[in-house]
């Protein structure tokens, strides 16, 4: 119909401005039907075409699914493991780059301590052997503030900052902040040679 | 045969000032833009000043363009063409003086409030309530001149512009009315009459039809006046115009709740939203294919005239926002587009492209007729439609692809089962060269506007020593022959679409314009009655309390500093979300929430379980340097809170407002402010001893801590299964 020259006008004008007599164009109301029955299609309609059981139905329903895909709880780490992981200097680098992206906002750069305590010192708060400490890394003190990190951090991640943090022990960076916790006899890891 | 004709003039001084006050405002709203857009691509421009920040800024430059410009624009339109429409001039000189000069005042009120941090925390309705009263006073007035000037008419009937007025003016005055319904705690500061739940429903029923009958129906109004006007055609379709415009009133007013999808609002108010929603994408097209139509025939016209490119733009940036909105508002799409820059983008298609180019359209071509000069240059009109346009591409394309990007990142998982982006801020620097491209696309927008500002002041210069005020002479209505009503013939249907009866409500202006209100309230109670009254909607949570006094002060200040402009404070059901934030959001959980800070954009992250997440310290350092902790992080200092001092004695007025809400707030009735020392004090000793700054207990940062350590605390006492226990509803507060 477009560009017919029997548009008829109607016969008012307001302010010289005319209208057309013209139909609704077709498509248009068929699209308008279309929406307005959809309506009760979707009240009806299965699956992920209609509203189904609800949002938190649906995110149970997801959650469920996903129980097999979900990583494993975190798993105590044996101290050999760690101790491997200490005297491989690509590893350790590795931990570093962790330890600077996720750790240095709170423990400080070298790991002296700000928000969070004194990484360098021989005082530890929840255990410093290299399990105690992978675990606290990884399950977090969220009592504390601590995150766990377990969620965030893939496993070599896990290890590699952990053992980066045995690492730092005995480096006494400046203005450190005071040791808190136990001086825990068994903690093991020495800070590796030339480090 | 006509006994009498009246001479008269039309007021076009309203119509000039209305014009300036648009450039202006357009100006300052889009420059106020284009500052928090740098501030997001870095945080230097927060310039380390409270008043300069992001979250008091960002209100400012959706006011002052939505309210400052945009109105401006529409009473610029409205006051010309219904002069015109109705042969009339308007009721009262004075009722347009009076409107013209209270709103620049409230604009000037907003400009100096919201950097103050003065804010109710809605989504365009932060004014705070002395400026409401006055916002309510000045729509009455020029409800009233309009109403007036309809009653003094000359012209029969009224045309399908008047309709949009119509709508737009009784509908608005509605919504901001309910909206801002609050309890004063002091002389510019509320909180809102609902809580919560309701609360965020009240607020998106406004939200979104401030958008539906603010930026959408008075510009189709002044759509279906200067768009024929220019193109010299007739409009394309009388019966269309009919049945879009009660389409679009009916069901623009149910769609509020698609802001609202996946929060803690109930499923069927949402699955409303999306329907509604889903149903208005052909009314608003029928405004996009009258208008377009209507140019058929003067399509040779467009290549010429910078007016109707400016026209044809318009129309079709208003065509694809309202079929995007649709599609937003369905909750599969919501569920990646909510909290990212696709809705930014998704607005300012219609802001920058429908809005924007509308109102210049139309000015390019008032002027000459207001200024009775010619226009100074065509050819940089021309310049300025261009570099606009290409503007409005650089902006829209590149927050399209932010919005879309973070999206994906939020909710993707990587093969160990873990989030593939674990770190928020890796999320927000994907999107920095992006925001760097909005700055630009920004920047061509003002630069065509300073091109506009400056056609149209040489425009101006060129005007008569004097203004001609043409006479007008029309019979009055008396003096009319009433148009035949023939009945036509047929049954019911046929009666019906013949549209005679439609053609007699056009003859009544003042039946057709409580026919609009019954629509719009019918509507509106349609949803609101259920919201407030089915208890299911909000099943208790008996761990949840109300907020102690300093976290009452602390929230207020988490309120003023605008925060709710980047954090949400709503885990949604979606596994990623309950994997990044916790466990999610429910409906009991924000019983005490006056306002609800759900939020609707996460430019940082959500709030909603941060209580607990890090120790107090960390909050203080992060406060006073945000970069100091999270590294790349480009959110604005708040150093300020450390130095500036608590005003404990106000924290009785607060407490006081809450419990005239039915907050139960127990000792803290009589006590608040002891208590809060008290806490603060506690606090303040516990940042000293883990090794941050002391002296802290008087400061506002103590609150603000106190505040953000509470979110998500009381809820997560609970076992997980609890939210879903049965609704033992009782309603919310109550308790003295």
């Amino acid at each position: 119909m477009a560009n017919k020259d029997e548009d008829r006008l109607l016969a008012h004008d307001y302010d010289g401005i005319q209208e057309y007599d013209n139909p609704m164009p077709r498509w248009w109301l068929w699209i308008f039907y279309a929406t307005i029955l959809f309506v009760p299609f979707y009240y009806v309609a299965p699956g992920f075409m209609g509203e189904g059981p609800g949002m938190v139905a649906e995110y149970e329903a997801d959650v469920a699914a996903h129980q097999a895909a979900q990583p494993p709880a975190p798993a105590a780490m044996d101290d050999a493991t760690l101790l491997a992981v200490l005297n491989d200097k690509d590893e350790l680098q590795e931990g570093a780059e962790v330890f600077t992206k996720n750790c240095a906002a709170c423990h400080r750069a070298d790991g002296g301590g700000l928000i969070g305590p004194n990484l360098t010192d021989a005082a530890w708060i929840h255990g410093g052997t290299p399990g105690a400490i992978y675990q606290t890394i990884s399950a977090g003190v969220l009592a504390k503030g601590m995150p766990a990190w377990d969620r965030i951090l893939k496993p070599d991640e896990l290890k590699e900052v952990a053992a980066y943090v045995m690492s730092l022990k005995g480096t006494n960076p400046p203005q450190a902040k005071a040791a808190e916790g136990t001086v825990d006899s068994t903690a093991a890891a020495p800070a590796p040679p030339g480090n | 045969m006509s006994t009498r004709v009246d001479t008269f003039a039309y007021d076009d001084a309203i119509v000039r000032k209305f014009l300036w006050a648009t450039f202006i405002w357009g100006l300052v709203g889009f420059l106020v833009g284009l500052l928090i857009a740098l501030q997001l691509a870095n945080p230097v421009f927060n310039f380390g000043l409270e008043f300069l920040s992001f979250g008091r800024l960002r209100p400012l430059h959706t006011n002052a363009v939505i309210f400052a410009f945009a109105g401006n624009a529409i009473f610029t339109g409205i006051y010309y063409s219904t002069q015109r429409l109705l042969k009339a001039r308007m009721f009262s000189d004075g009722l347009s003086n009076f409107h013209f000069w209270g709103w620049q005042a409230i604009i000037v009120a907003a400009a100096l409030t919201l950097p103050l941090g003065f804010t109710q925390a809605k989504e365009y309705a932060e004014l705070e309530w002395p400026i409401d009263l006055a916002i309510a006073v000045v729509w009455v007035a020029f409800a009233i001149n309009f109403v007036g000037t309809m009653v003094k008419r000359r012209e029969r009937h009224i045309y399908v512009a008047i309709w949009f007025y119509i709508a737009s003016i009784v509908t608005v005055a509605v919504l901001h009315i309910f909206n801002n319904l609050s309890v004063p705690a002091g002389p510019l500061k509320s909180y809102s009459l609902y809580a919560g739940v309701q609360d965020a429903f009240m607020q998106w029923w406004y939200g979104h039809n401030a958008v539906a009958f603010f930026l959408t129906t008075p510009f189709l109004g002044l759509m279906y006046y200067f768009m024929p006007k220019a193109a010299e055609r007739p409009v394309f379709s009388y019966k269309l115009s009919i049945l879009h415009f009660w389409t679009i009133v009916f069901l623009y007013i149910w769609a509020g709740p698609h802001h609202l999808h996946y929060t803690a609002l109930p499923d069927w108010a949402s699955t409303l939203g999306m329907l509604f929603s889903v149903m208005l994408w052909m009314p608003s097209w029928g405004g996009m294919i009258n208008g377009l139509l209507t140019l058929r025939g003067a399509w040779n016209k467009v290549a010429e005239e910078p007016v109707l490119k400016f026209f044809v733009v318009a129309v079709t940036a208003y065509g694809m926002s309202t079929f995007e909105g649709p599609m937003l508002s369905v909750k599969s799409v919501n569920s990646l587009a909510h909290y990212t820059d696709w809705i930014i983008a998704h607005v300012h298609t219609g802001a920058l492209g429908w809005n924007g180019f509308l109102t210049f359209g139309m000015i390019y071509w008032l002027a000459p007729r207001l200024f009775q000069a010619p226009l100074f240059s065509k050819k940089l009109a021309e310049v300025h439609f261009w570099i606009a346009t290409f503007g409005i591409l650089l902006y829209v394309a590149s927050i399209y692809s932010a919005g879309i990007t973070q999206g994906l990142m939020w909710r993707a998982f990587d093969e160990t089962g873990r989030l593939a982006y674990p770190d928020f801020v890796e999320t927000v620097m994907k999107l920095m060269p992006m925001y760097w491209v909005r700055v630009a696309g920004g920047s061509l927008y003002i630069l065509g506007m300073l091109i506009f500002g400056y056609n149209i002041l040489k425009t101006w210069m060129a005007r008569p020593a004097t203004y001609e005020v043409p006479l007008v002479t029309a019979a009055p209505l008396g003096a009319h022959a009433p148009e035949p009503h023939a009945a036509p013939a047929g049954g019911l249907v046929a009666s019906f679409t013949s549209v005679k009866w439609h053609r007699r409500w056009e003859g009544a202006p003042v039946f057709f314009m409580v026919m609009v209100v019954v629509a719009v309230v019918v509507a509106s109670l349609a949803e609101i009655i259920p919201t407030f009254l089915i208890k299911s909607n909000v099943p208790t949570i008996a761990s949840v309390k109300p907020y102690t006094p300093l976290e009452l002060a602390g929230r207020d200040i988490y309120i003023k500093e605008g925060c709710f402009n980047c954090h949400s404070q709503m885990v949604r059901p979606l596994r990623h979300e309950t994997e990044r934030w916790g466990e999610y959001s429910k409906p009991g959980e924000f019983v005490y929430d006056h306002p609800f800070l759900w939020g609707s954009r996460r430019i940082g992250p959500d709030l909603a379980r941060l209580g607990g997440k890090y120790p107090d310290l960390w909050h203080v350092r992060h406060m006073e340097d945000p970069r100091s902790v999270v590294q790349r992080s480009i959110m604005p200092p708040y150093a300020h809170l450390q130095r500036k001092a608590l005003d404990f004695d106000q924290i009785q007025s607060r407490v006081d407002a809450m419990v005239m809400l039915g907050v139960p707030y127990g000792d803290a009735v009589t006590n608040a402010p002891a208590m809060a020392r008290e806490q603060a004090q506690a606090i303040a000793a516990g940042i000293e001893s883990q090794g941050g700054p002391a002296g802290l207990a008087d400061r506002e940062i103590v609150a603000l801590v106190a505040y953000l350590q509470r979110l998500g605390r009381d809820v997560r006492q609970l076992p997980a299964t609890a939210s879903a226990a049965p609704a033992a509803a009782v309603a919310p507060g109550g308790g003295k």
